[in-house]
């Protein structure tokens, strides 16, 4: 069995596992059943109560309802939200885009600018900007992301009036979203930025003493070529494995910093069904996120076998 | 020649020391806050005077939507970030260090199976977990810390397993086992010591991300209502009208404490772990 199938299967079981999980939490936890399930939004009679009882299932016993969660999962019926009045994939799925439109672009420059920064700090002398630089990365890593978006909308938009307030689009335009977008993109950039910065820069720094730099300047190249050319491509393996790892704590990031922005993405939808205890949606949600988080690991655990044939012969 | 080198080497050392000694002082001084709250703060957290006041001599950070004080609320705060900080990351930095230990130790299926499940505990989402074990459940001081530590040992374990792998092939482990020690007695005595370098600074990390998390559930209303914690001042800020109206003095302590507290246990984490490099470096 080649590695990358043993990592499918370890995913899979992950899969399962949570699935499972969320399966269960409504079952276990305090309360009423009913209400775990469907939320807290709808107020019946007895008699339909008992209507619903056996439409949920709940008269069946524990295995039987397992298999028909499974079963309803593999239909991609994740439930009904009574709070929306809406099934809960069609909700997820308009949500989950605008958070993606958040996600993905902070993540690719938070690579970028980060690795980039990070590796010069790394290469060059530790003179005075180089430590400023890293401890103005530090703090980033240290300041949750939703009060780094309360700091920018403090200084931004209140103070010096820049950026909109909130939302996604005043008239629907792409330069308005874009312009709505930028400075939560910023923001999510510049978390993402400072924890591969710190990771770049440890991996130049113990790079930098093997002995092909040293050939590589012997045989005439020069200070920064030698890290674009020969460092850099092994420096920046840690930092991939980094990005799949950091996804879901990313994402997590992404919620928050919706909801500080009002975006109306899967943060904001979470909030709303926390603030009124719609179980369907946060469960659904969880789904999502889940099988998200599993996807992106698996997508970068390829993309690493293709930059790094070595780790196929261990 | 050997002087400038000496010379080369401990100038940055000092820099660092200085540095490393302000962070020590900084922590000290956090935690002297949270064990003197009572003693330090001017009113008590839980006490009501006029609602939505402005800083003033009496209120230097004025009084919020149901009129406590809220520079007591901030010094209150404290004790909450670093008892969940340090409780939830002592408790995740204990099973990462078990199970990193007796996987890497004893290798072949155990291994197998322990890196299997770090790999699934890897793919959790935890803050939306947490999110809605909190929701199911009341949201308590517990709850919460535990949460955290029992889904927060993943990247701990990587590392002490990787680091024990090495260890278990060195000659003072081969010559522990010929002597006929115990398994038990070689990892306590011979591997234990070797890795606890790299186990201070993740440790420290992990006390960083608890207090980030558990600020960040606070900010959504999950954070034990018994309490006064950092994240929830910055929700009743954000809930009850204070960001709207541009009340800085509610929200922005909060955050800054926040991230204050966290940088310095990031900072102390990230002093030592160069410290140590320099010392195995020289060696």
């Amino acid at each position: 069995m080649s590695p990358l199938q043993k990592k499918a299967i370890r995913y899979l079981i992950a899969l399962l596992i949570i699935f499972s999980l969320n399966f269960l939490i409504p079952r276990i936890m305090p309360g009423d059943p009913i209400t775990n399930l469907l939320g807290e939004n709808f107020i019946v009679t007895e008699s339909t109560l008992q209507a619903l009882k056996s439409r949920l299932g709940l008269d069946k016993s524990l295995f039987d309802q397992f298999l028909d969660y499974w079963k309803n999962i593999l239909r991609l019926d994740l439930g009904y939200s009574y709070l929306f009045n809406q099934k809960v994939l069609t909700i997820l799925i308009a949500r989950i885009k605008w958070t993606l439109l958040l996600l993905i672009p902070s993540i690719l420059i938070g690579a970028v600018v980060g690795t980039f920064l990070g590796a010069l700090s790394g290469w060059r002398k530790n003179n005075v900007p180089n430590k400023l630089t890293t401890a103005l990365f530090l703090s980033l890593y240290s300041t949750p992301p939703y009060f780094l978006g309360i700091l920018c909308l403090f200084l931004f938009s209140f103070k010096l009036a820049l950026f909109p307030l909130k939302g996604f689009y005043g008239t629907g335009g792409l330069g308005d979203i874009l312009l709505h977008l930028s400075l939560p993109i910023l923001v999510m950039s510049a978390f993402a930025a400072s924890r591969n910065y710190l990771i770049m820069r440890g991996g130049v720094i113990q790079e930098r003493g093997k002995l092909y730099v040293l050939y590589a300047r012997a045989k005439g190249l020069y200070g920064d070529r030698i890290l674009l050319r020969h460092v850099s491509k092994n420096a920046s393996l840690p930092v991939i494995t980094l990005i799949a790892l950091d996804f879901g704590f990313l994402l997590s990031g992404a919620l928050f910093v919706e909801i500080v922005f009002s975006l109306n993405g899967m943060g904001t939808l979470i909030y709303d069904a926390l603030l009124s205890r719609d179980y369907p949606v946060l469960q659904g949600a969880l789904l999502v996120i889940t099988l998200m988080v599993v996807a992106a690991n698996f997508l970068v655990d390829i993309i690493y076998r293709l930059l790094d044939p070595r780790v196929e012969e261990k | 020649m050997r002087g400038g080198l000496g010379k080369k080497q401990g100038s940055p050392h000092m820099v660092t020391g200085n540095w490393n000694r302000i962070g020590l002082f900084l922590f000290c001084l956090v935690v002297l806050v949270a064990l003197g709250a009572d003693l330090l703060a001017p009113h008590d957290p839980w006490q009501r005077f006029e609602p939505y006041q402005s800083p003033s001599r009496d209120h230097l950070l004025g009084t919020n939507d149901i009129g406590n004080d809220i520079l007591s609320e901030l010094i209150h705060g404290t004790r909450v970030s670093l008892v969940v900080g340090f409780g939830a990351a002592l408790l995740a930095t204990f099973l990462g260090l078990v199970i990193g230990l007796v996987s890497g130790y004893s290798r072949g299926v155990v291994d197998e199976m322990l890196m299997g499940l770090t790999d699934i505990f890897l793919m959790i989402p935890r803050i939306p977990l947490i999110i809605i074990l909190a929701a199911f459940l009341k949201p308590s001081f517990w709850m919460i810390g535990l949460a955290l530590g029992l889904l927060w040992w993943t990247t701990t374990a990587r590392v002490v397993r990787a680091k024990t792998l090495q260890i278990r092939e060195m000659s003072f482990v081969e010559s522990s086992k010929c002597l006929g020690f115990r398994n038990a007695h070689i990892i306590f005595s011979d591997v234990l010591p070797n890795i606890i370098h790299v186990v201070i600074p993740k440790f420290m990390i992990t006390v960083a991300t608890a207090m980030i998390s558990e600020a960040s559930l606070s900010f959504l209303g999950l954070g034990d209502p018994t309490l006064k914690s950092w994240g929830m001042m910055i929700n009743f800020a954000f809930v009850k009208g204070g960001f709207i109206n541009q009340m800085w003095w509610w929200y922005l302590p909060p955050g800054i404490c926040i991230a204050g507290v966290v940088l310095t246990i990031v900072w102390l984490g990230f002093g030592y772990e160069q410290r140590e490099e320099r010392i195995m470096g020289r060696v």
